[in-house]
């Protein structure tokens, strides 16, 4: 099995945890599916480095790690602490099948739009690359169905993940320097989201995103 | 010729093992009860009861009712031949055809459904109509992961998917293992055990459709139904774990292969039984949600098909 075939398989686990992310009830156990799912992007920087050879994705899968599976699960999860009982918020306004079934929609139409692409980097690993461009809309259907706007960062969180196995797919011996713009961008984008939610959280006393109707005229 | 034989030997082996693993069942049950429950042979002793009573048919009921309990277990006897249980291939090959196999587990559902509205017995008819709903909703998910299975192995023959699986020429891509498991879920919820025993709901329906049956006919449709649980069980063995099925033909393998079907089902009745007792039976209107969730995966193995995984 060449490493390329490993990465298209930890592709097909990343839409699996994806898709969990997606489903999950509570946005605890969304972000600790978070987690998981960032292990695998993790998981999946690495084996591109051993088959590329490139010294830059090493540097990248750990940083990678320190920011996508302790540092963004933590600030979830702090958010969560912090806010203490959430009340009932309706978790999706789409059923599990809906969601599944547009997720695999969403794939199949992301590998049509990729399979032309003849670029010598992305041949082995097509797939990879299609469920890297699905997880932009993996995570906007996460936006769009949720109800819970903590569960809503995660979907931009989602989103994110896939544009950096793009990066990473693409362009494997990119410069530290945009990888590490990349990532902190991320960083920043969640701690920002994060202190919105509790503030609005503060303000309403509810994550619903169907409640907050205080600016509507 | 052999395969004749074996045929029939498949089919009188899921007719003799099957009351003993829902004795099995039961004694499961009974362990997790903390009771000491049943002999595991109940079952037989149950159905030899049966066979000694007389067998009453309410005035209303017509030659439905006689019908239906030969044709159940003629169905099940019929895909009992054609399923790969022991060796990889089929022994009927045209019996093992996906879509044969799922027609004919249509129907007997659809003359047990009958016959339970033809007693006009209000239960039994409730019984009925719940048993085509689960029917209905379970169909599309049996059917999709074999499809996918199919694609993959390039027949819908099960035989060819089962001996492609087990010699490797098809390696374990996760499109299949997706498959697989909505596969699984699938044949569980045909297994008709809790949580969705909707027809045969013991506390609010009383057996459903079974409840104007006594006698010889009871013990038919009751070898019957068990006999569907192992076949459903083998055929998910079978198809999506082949493994230490027989490739060969002869008597040692033959009998290597018949231990190492029984403790497949053995297993996999066990984890079923384990699952039976720990849940309680979801709402009938729930029921939608939960195959639809499995259509759901059996779509996203469809989905990492299409891209090549």
């Amino acid at each position: 099995m060449s490493g390329y075939t490993v990465v298209n398989i930890l592709g097909a686990i990343l839409i699996i945890t994806s898709a969990m992310v997606v489903l999950a009830k509570s946005p605890k156990n969304a972000a600790y599916l978070y987690a998981a799912q960032s292990g695998v992007v993790v998981a999946m920087f690495v084996t591109l480095a051993v088959t590329t050879g490139s010294g830059e994705l090493y540097l990248w899968s750990v940083s990678a790690f320190f920011t996508k599976v302790v540092f963004v699960p933590l600030v979830m999860l702090y958010t969560i602490k912090k806010m203490g009982p959430m009340g009932a918020v309706p978790s999706s306004t789409l059923s599990p099948t809906k969601i599944l079934f547009l997720i695999a929609i969403e794939l199949f139409i992301c590998f049509v739009v990729i399979n032309p692409i003849d670029l010598p980097t992305a041949v082995a690993v097509k797939p990879a690359l299609a469920i890297s461009l699905a997880h932009f809309f993996i995570g906007l259907t996460c936006i769009v169905s949720s109800r819970n706007i903590l569960k809503q960062v995660l979907g931009y969180c989602l989103m994110e993940n896939g544009s950096h196995i793009t990066l990473a797919l693409l362009a494997p011996q990119a410069p530290e320097l945009i990888e590490v713009g990349v990532a902190t961008d991320a960083i920043f984008a969640v701690i920002i989201l994060c202190v919105i939610v509790l503030r609005i959280h503060r303000v309403n006393g509810t994550l619903d995103a169907n409640d907050l109707t205080n600016l509507k005229g | 010729m052999n395969q004749i034989i074996l045929a029939i030997f498949q089919a009188l082996l899921v007719l003799l093992v099957a009351p003993l693993f829902s004795g099995i069942a039961r004694s499961i049950r009974a362990k997790m009860h903390s009771r000491q429950g049943p002999s595991i042979f109940q079952d037989y002793y149950d159905l030899a009861k049966l066979m000694t009573r007389q067998d009453v048919r309410s005035k209303d009921s017509s030659y439905i009712n006689r019908l239906m309990p030969p044709v159940y277990m003629g169905s099940m006897l019929l895909i009992a031949m054609g399923i790969p249980m022991l060796t990889q291939a089929c022994p009927i090959p045209f019996l093992g055809d996906i879509v044969t196999i799922i027609y004919l587990l249509a129907l007997p559902r659809f003359f047990f459904a009958l016959a339970g509205i033809d007693t006009t017995a209000p239960y039994a008819g409730v019984g009925s109509i719940r048993e085509l709903l689960v029917g209905v909703l379970i169909e599309p998910a049996l059917l999709l992961p074999l499809f996918v299975a199919g694609l993959i192995a390039g027949s819908t023959n099960t035989g060819a998917i089962a001996t492609a699986l087990a010699s490797g020429t098809v390696p374990p891509s996760l499109a299949l293992i997706l498959a697989g498991i909505a596969f699984a879920a699938a044949c569980y919820v045909e297994l008709g055990k809790l949580p969705y025993d909707m027809a045969e709901a013991e506390q609010e329906l009383q057996e459903g459709p079974l409840q104007e049956y006594s006698g010889p006919s009871l013990a038919m449709l009751k070898t019957a139904l068990s006999m569907k649980q192992v076949i459903m069980v083998s055929l998910f063995a079978g198809v999506f774990l082949p493994f230490g099925s027989m490739a060969t033909a002869s008597i040692g393998a033959l009998l290597l292969a018949l231990v190492v079907y029984l403790l497949k089902l053995l297993v996999l009745f066990g984890v079923c039984a384990i699952i039976e007792n720990s849940v309680s039976r979801v709402r009938y209107r729930l029921l939608s949600k939960h195959t639809w969730t499995i259509f759901g995966i059996a779509v996203m193995s469809f989905a990492f098909f299409l891209i090549g995984l």
